[in-house]
């Protein structure tokens, strides 16, 4: 058995060693610079996992009532808000999915957001939360975009991209050259000395979770910035992705656009004729929530409430499992839907992307996919923290102890998986060219760096 | 090759993607009900005032409706709600009369259901003078909405 980071089979042709040296020099690379955003994906991931439960230990105070009769009107329970806040701008409104949750109204406030909690058998106020102060959110935020925005939308993605080369690379590393044996391969070798565990404790469970981080990646890349926009973009284009509007794309427009009630300005007297305050006015919030139910709507949904004349009311609830899932919208006038939107209604790409995604949030199956995905998170931090210390262990003091290179020329195959990754990946293709330009204008020229990286 | 990679990349970057303007067609489309509504350009009480909804769906005119119905009511005061059973005038237009017995702000709320659809807009109706609470309500909706767009600068 001799798979070792550090040797090559001899039977092996030089031509094939030169592949294994050039596969593992850009695994190594690839390993070096990715390592450290797989652990932040992985540890706030596996924070994220666990939000359900999180959020309602943190937030059991502002989330539990106790049922008491019937339920009040939403409008009251907005009015209460306004009374609260009389500047503020009312954008959201959750009712409340069961008979002990809190209904929620959320708004603006002089650029903040708030979230304000009402018992909506008293309509009275049970606390407010500001969106900045929301811890779930800020892990998501650094799992999404490691809080700097969109540049960090697209490291994060260009971290995703990278660590399908690095389990490209890693597999064909892996793969058995000599007669099948399973230790080392399949199994860690306890008593076999130190430096063969540390790879085993790298190579082994990093092909254990291979599937499970493809699968982590794949799911979560439709939802980054760059290429899961455009991604999305074209699987809807094609009638088989998200309807418009889910993902991408605007809302209609209600469909009323004159006769629309003007309001007087001046409280003292009619300043506008009579026939201009006749008219249509939008719907009550009260008859949204009646349309819900008709409609059978997840009575997990929120109400986005219109803040333009052409604007719609828009149901959506992104429930645990992505067969519930509704994007309706309502006209504001006359109360019509518009569109509806349920996974049902997805093309085929699209019920592939939203179980992925509620399978990647872990809330699909529950608490089995919670710890599915959990179990996936500790391995890549394990096999990110094993191969640094193969890394450290094997690092002389005067170089990066990379393997040495050879010219990619030579490799054709490898060069062809590179660029389709290239294309299917642009980021990826983007960094590669900034790689292969950074090679050629300094590396290759300044005598330190070409020793330092073994270039 | 390189160059050719390099436009590929550059092309996605500065167009991305855009989704086609008809996209929504290639999914679930709805057939919602559209009413226009005609009314009086100045409305007394005491008086006959015909009422008028031009009933479409699906860009034709909803020639025979499900179900329709006209409710009224006086500012502040739903509890004291009245419906009316208009009638069909010609080929997707429905009608009533009806006599506001004194001067105010009214709601007219028109309950429609076809092939599907259910609409109910609510139309604010101005009989004769209204009164400073009256004016006062309508003012106070300004004044949100006022704010409301000055915070979405």
């Amino acid at each position: 058995m001799n798979t070792d980071l550090n040797t090559t089979s001899k039977s092996d042709t030089q031509k094939k060693s030169s592949l294994y040296r050039t596969v593992w020099r850009w695994h190594f690379y690839a390993g070096i610079i990715v390592a450290p955003f797989l652990i932040i994906l992985a540890v706030t991931g596996s924070i994220y996992l666990f939000k359900p439960q999180i959020e309602q230990v943190l937030y059991q105070d502002l989330y539990e009532v106790t049922p008491l009769g019937e339920k009040i009107p939403a409008s009251q329970q907005i009015e209460e808000v306004k009374r609260l806040y009389p500047d503020a701008v009312i954008t959201k409104y959750r009712p409340g999915e069961n008979e002990t949750r809190s209904s929620e109204v959320s708004l603006t406030l002089q650029e903040e957001s708030l979230t304000v909690f009402i018992d909506p058998y008293t309509g009275t106020s049970m606390g407010k939360l500001n969106d900045n102060d929301r811890i779930m959110d800020k892990i998501e935020e650094i799992h999404g975009e490691l809080m700097i925005g969109t540049l960090g939308d697209r490291i994060v993605e260009l971290a995703a991209c990278w660590t399908i080369v690095l389990l490209v690379t890693g597999l064909y590393l892996w793969f058995p050259r000599k007669k099948p044996n399973m230790a080392g391969i399949l199994f860690l070798r306890w008593n076999k000395g130190k430096s063969i565990l540390a790879r085993d404790l790298h190579v082994v469970p990093a092909f254990w979770i291979t599937a499970g981080m493809i699968f982590l990646v794949m799911t979560g890349l439709p939802w980054s910035g760059f290429w899961g926009n455009n991604f999305q973009t074209i699987v809807t284009n094609t009638g088989a992705g998200y309807p418009p509007s889910v993902w991408v794309g605007n809302a209609p427009v209600s469909t009323v656009t004159k006769d629309i009630a003007e309001v007087p300005w001046a409280a003292e007297k009619l300043d506008v004729p009579a026939s201009e305050i006749q008219g249509f006015i939008p719907l009550s919030v009260d008859d949204v929530v009646q349309i819900a139910k008709r409609e059978g709507v997840h009575p997990s949904y929120t109400v986005f409430i219109p803040r333009e004349p052409t604007g719609v009311y828009t149901l959506s609830a992104f429930t645990p499992k992505a067969e519930d899932e509704i994007t309706m919208h309502i006209d504001q006038y006359t109360g019509a839907v518009l569109t509806d939107y349920r996974f049902d209604h997805y093309g085929f790409m699209g019920q592939v992307i939203a179980l992925g995604i509620t399978l990647h949030k872990g809330t699909q199956f529950g608490l089995i996919n919670q710890l599915v995905s959990f179990f996936i998170c500790l391995g890549m931090i394990l096999v990110a923290l094993s191969g640094f210390y193969l890394w450290i262990k094997r690092k002389p003091k005067k170089s990066m102890g990379a393997p040495k290179s050879t010219s990619i020329k030579n490799m054709k195959l490898f060069l062809v998986v590179l660029v389709g990754l290239g294309i299917l990946f642009p980021l990826v293709g983007l960094s590669l060219i900034i790689i292969f330009l950074m090679d050629m204008l300094l590396i290759q020229r300044i005598p330190f760096l070409k020793r330092f990286l073994s270039a | 090759m390189k160059n050719l990679f390099c436009l590929a990349i550059i092309v996605l970057f500065l167009g991305g993607c855009s989704l086609k303007e008809d996209v929504a067609e290639l999914y679930l489309q709805e057939k919602p009900l559209h009413a226009e509504v005609t009314l009086p350009e100045s409305i007394s009480s005491r008086e006959q005032v015909p009422l008028k909804v031009i009933l479409t769906q699906d860009g034709k005119r909803v020639e025979e409706v499900d179900s329709l119905e006209f409710e009224f009511w006086k500012h502040d005061d739903f509890l004291h709600a009245t419906s009316e059973q208009p009638i069909k005038l010609e080929a997707g237009i429905y009608g009533t009369t009806k006599k506001f017995d004194s001067d105010g702000l009214y709601y007219l709320k028109i309950h429609a259901s076809n092939d599907g659809s259910i609409i109910m807009p609510q139309i604010q109706v101005v009989v004769g003078e209204l009164s400073n609470s009256e004016l006062e309500y309508l003012q106070k909706d300004v004044q949100e909405k006022e704010e409301g767009h000055d915070h979405h600068h």
